[in-house]
């Protein structure tokens, strides 16, 4: 149970200390982390957006190849700056609940920024310009633009930032469901039934809905970026297009929406702290999330309208989920987060207006959002500019604001004081006149007909980039003039934070001064939570031992000459051929780690078992590609080799996947299996 | 050709910024209340009524909307019965539509494809505004009932990314008189 602040900062309200949780350095630490890194990298890639407008409206003269360059740049270094800041907020306030581990988040950290800078030189230097977006094939289409070995670090980098987002997303999904009865018990779905007296904390629920279809998400990705990798070494791997751009949107819609939900977990944390009410989880609130979980996997499609030959039922299904998604955003989060500001004597410092007003971008971008997603708009409004306003609307003036908030409580509450109204009242305008007149700029010319991602905007529409780029100048002066009000602030906190203020007496003249000492360092901080309970292995009892090894038997035919010999009359067959092979060698990883003699002596080693399932399907499906494979099918004794070993990468994640628990151990053997059948359905050619 | 305004994205642009409007304005209310003393009993109880009332329109609006629209899809059905087809094919970075121009009042069946990477065909009437689009996709053929009744030029550009000369990759599709 976490600890209850004695006394709290002015800049709080007062009611807050009956609710406001002490942290821990760690969690200020790797909270500012994450959140400085990745507010440093948005502010990087604003620039070039900037450039990118200007360019657009004719003052500077940048030629279509670095503008998309730029483009592609300013796309993944935004998501990942977004990405970064989000999970350091969510991961400030998780971890005052739950015990996540400092060491997985700065593994994510490094896999995180390490795929950045890859991004940064595949673009910058290797001219890779096939948007963050990568549709294939148009990778492999440089016009003269960029290499392969820009094709491999993009990738690479891709790759690496997404798999940084899914040990995050694993590690709250260990401890949350660990530390609240299980993956039901921590979506509330238990409190839901009665079963529960109490619910879990909104930022638990939040947090493990956002980490749940964030695995699922960077399944998906995994599996075409894989894909992608195979096809710069091997020209003989090909694509379905309308699988793999179902693929790329369900990682790449998903994984940009989730930042938002991301951040508003910490919102439930710390605006309540502003207002002096108490933010816990209802029925409602529970229901809300529950629903969530579902829409956020299946709105994806809504990028696809204009892909016909969609099947249907998927179109007709993402409207619906995309307008209800509307639902639990505007009913719940936003509507409660209001309902607790009005009329609660709300302490307005520079953290809660940001906080309060980031509110006001994610009703207004969300609505942009409903409508585009109409099926009939969308065929007039689809690819144009609107979709940028409406994405840039949240992204700027609810994830940018709030995670300058979420910096701000941080400083704030260390500095025991915020900065003057005046300053902030004008940093906060300026934001706001500049965020909302450049979006305000794309909305017009989207209802227009200005196509996204145009180097050169068409004949007329030049004006719209004019007032865009003053707008966004507008919009960056009010960002600068938050940063400069944060500067003092945070040496105020490091100030307060280490060294005292004390009173004394000069011994020569008698007279009395203070004297700034350091604080004595073996104070001790909050206690820890409390720590997480040994994982039991992912299949439990005899029944489920003995349908595990039932399904064994059953898949065993992967090895069949007969099947083999069918599968080799289509690359998809093959390619599922080899995933019934990978299945049966998971199942029987899983099935070996479960039981008592082996699950004792590989022992308690969940980060070994995060590097299996995580390397391991990777390097199987970095030599599922014809280059390899197709010189062993003259070869008896070679080829059965490489089923042989592609069953044992099968085994290898499967006893990866039984050191990380029921939920996790379970969820990463069932989501390697299913990224190699989407790899099975992706890719043809060879 | 320069761009003009056109409906339904006129009407559509009117309702989202009345919306838009409506949001900030009910923002502005309730942070100027912010700094009043209400109870929390109170704030619950105007709260919640308010906020069951507030579901109930979004959800009426939700099913009238999408509802409606439903009814009102782009995508071709059956076989292309009457219609004249026009094959389109994109490719870096050009348009090549096989016939090229039709007699006003046709009703056309784009069938649309690809021969490289993703396009998408984007169709502007004479007068610049922005009437329909489709992807083109390598391996795919995606189909696009229209019926054009304004003769003259329409222009075709590319709406989806496709390197590095994606902006200016345009064609023309002609409607000639009756």
């Amino acid at each position: 149970m976490a600890t209850v602040t004695p006394g709290l900062p002015g800049t709080l309200h007062p009611r807050a200390a009956a609710f406001t949780v002490e942290t821990r350095s760690i969690e200020r630490c790797v909270g500012l982390l994450f959140a400085v890194s990745g507010i440093a990298l948005i502010a990087a890639m604003g620039l070039l957006g900037l450039v990118m407008r200007l360019t657009q409206a004719g003052a500077i003269n940048l030629s279509p190849g670095w503008f998309y360059r730029v483009m592609t740049l300013h796309g993944g270094g935004m998501i990942t700056g977004a990405l970064l800041a989000a999970m350091g907020a969510t991961w400030y306030v998780l971890r005052a609940v739950v015990p996540l581990r400092t060491s997985w988040m700065l593994g994510s950290y490094g896999l995180m920024t390490g795929g950045a800078v890859a991004v940064l030189v595949a673009t910058l230097v290797g001219g890779f310009a096939a948007a963050w977006t990568f549709l294939p094939p148009l990778p492999f289409y440089p016009t003269g633009l960029w290499s392969t070995w820009s094709e491999v670090a993009f990738f690479a980098g891709m790759m690496s930032i997404g798999t940084g987002f899914f040990v995050f997303c694993l590690d709250v999904l260990m401890q949350t469901t660990g530390a609240y009865g299980g993956l039901r018990g921590a979506v509330g779905w238990r409190f839901l039934r009665a079963r529960d007296a109490e619910a879990p904390p909104p930022q638990v629920i939040a947090a493990t809905v956002v980490a749940f279809d964030g695995a699922l998400a960077m399944t998906a990705g995994a599996a075409i970026t894989l894909g992608l990798l195979g096809r710069t070494y091997d020209s003989g791997v090909g694509f379905d297009v309308l699988v793999a751009k179902n693929l790329v949107y369900f990682f790449g819609h998903t994984i940009a929406n989730l930042i938002i939900y991301l951040v508003a977990a910490s919102v439930y944390v710390i605006l309540p702290r502003y207002a002096g009410r108490p933010y816990e989880a209802t029925k409602v609130f529970v229901g809300g999330w529950l629903a969530a979980w579902l829409l956020i996997v299946t709105v994806y499609s809504h990028h696809l309208y204009m892909d016909f030959v969609q099947p249907r039922w998927a179109e007709v299904a993402s409207t619906i989920s995309s307008y209800a998604s509307l639902l639990p955003v505007a009913v719940i989060t936003i509507y409660s987060m209001t309902m607790l500001v009005w009329g609660s004597v709300y302490r307005w410092t520079l953290a809660s207006t940001l906080m309060y007003v980031g509110l006001a971008g994610w009703a207004i971008g969300g609505t942009g959002a409903v409508i585009d997603s109409i099926i009939p708009i969308n065929f007039r409004f689809h690819n144009t500019v609107w979709v940028v306003a409406h994405f840039h609307t949240y992204l700027m003036l609810t994830v940018v604001v709030w995670i300058l908030a979420f910096i701000a409580h941080l400083l704030e509450r260390d500095a025991e004081g915020t900065s003057s109204p005046t300053k902030r009242i004008t940093a906060i305008a300026l934001m706001l006149v500049g965020g909302y007149g450049l979006t305000g700029t794309w909305f017009v010319a989207g209802a227009l007909g200005v196509p996204r991602r145009y180097a050169l905007q068409p004949p007329g529409t030049n004006g719209y980039s004019v007032a865009g780029s003053v707008f966004a100048l507008l919009f960056a002066l009010g960002f600068l003039a938050c940063l400069a009000q944060l500067v003092p602030l945070a040496r105020e906190a490091w100030q307060r934070r280490h060294y005292e203020e004390e009173q004394r007496v000069n011994s020569w003249t008698g007279a009395r001064y203070t004297a700034l000492v350091a604080r004595d360092s073996t104070v001790e901080d909050a206690p820890p939570p409390a720590p997480a309970v040994a994982l039991a292995p992912p299949l439990d009892g005899p029944r489920q031992l003995a349908l595990a090894a039932a399904a064994c038997v059953v898949s065993l035919a992967a090895f069949f000459p007969q099947v083999i010999s069918a599968s080799e009359t289509s690359v998809r067959y093959h390619h599922l051929d080899h995933a019934g092979q990978f299945f049966l060698g998971t199942l029987l990883g899983l099935l070996l780690g479960s039981t008592g003699a082996v699950s004792r002596r590989l022992g308690d080693r969940p980060g070994l078992g995060l590097t299996a399932v995580v390397v391991v399907p990777a390097v199987m499906m970095l030599l599922m590609v014809p280059r390899f494979y197709e010189p062993l099918e003259g070869h008896g004794a070679a080829h059965a080799a490489y089923h042989l070993a592609l069953a044992g990468c099968g085994l290898l994640t499967g006893l990866g996947a039984s050191r990380l628990g029921i939920l996790a151990g379970r969820l990463t053997a069932f989501l390697a299996i299913a990224m190699t059948l989407m790899f099975a359905a992706a890719t043809t050619g060879g | 050709m320069t761009l003009h305004f056109g409906d339904p994205q006129i009407a559509i642009g009117v309702v989202f910024a009345v919306i838009a409007l409506l949001l900030a304005a009910a923002f502005v209310v309730i942070g100027v209340q912010a700094g009043s003393d209400i109870s929390a009993e109170r704030v619950h109880r105007i709260g919640y009524w308010l906020r069951k009332r507030w579901l109930a329109l979004l959800v009426v609006i939700g099913v009238l909307v999408v509802g409606v629209s439903l009814f009102d899809l782009p995508y071709a059905n059956g076989g292309a019965g009457g219609r004249t087809v026009v094959k389109v094919t994109g490719g870096q970075f050009f348009w090549s539509l096989q016939p090229g121009r039709v007699p006003a009042g046709t009703r056309v069946r784009f069938d649309v494809t690809s021969v490289d990477v993703n396009h998408g065909f984007g169709l502007y009437e004479p007068g610049g505004h922005l009437i329909a689009e489709v992807q083109a996709m390598p391996g795919y053929d995606n189909k696009l009932d229209l019926t054009l009744d304004r003769p003259g030029k329409y222009e075709i550009r590319c709406l989806e990314f496709c390197g590095l000369n994606h902006a200016t990759m345009e064609g023309t599709f002609v409607v000639g008189g009756r």
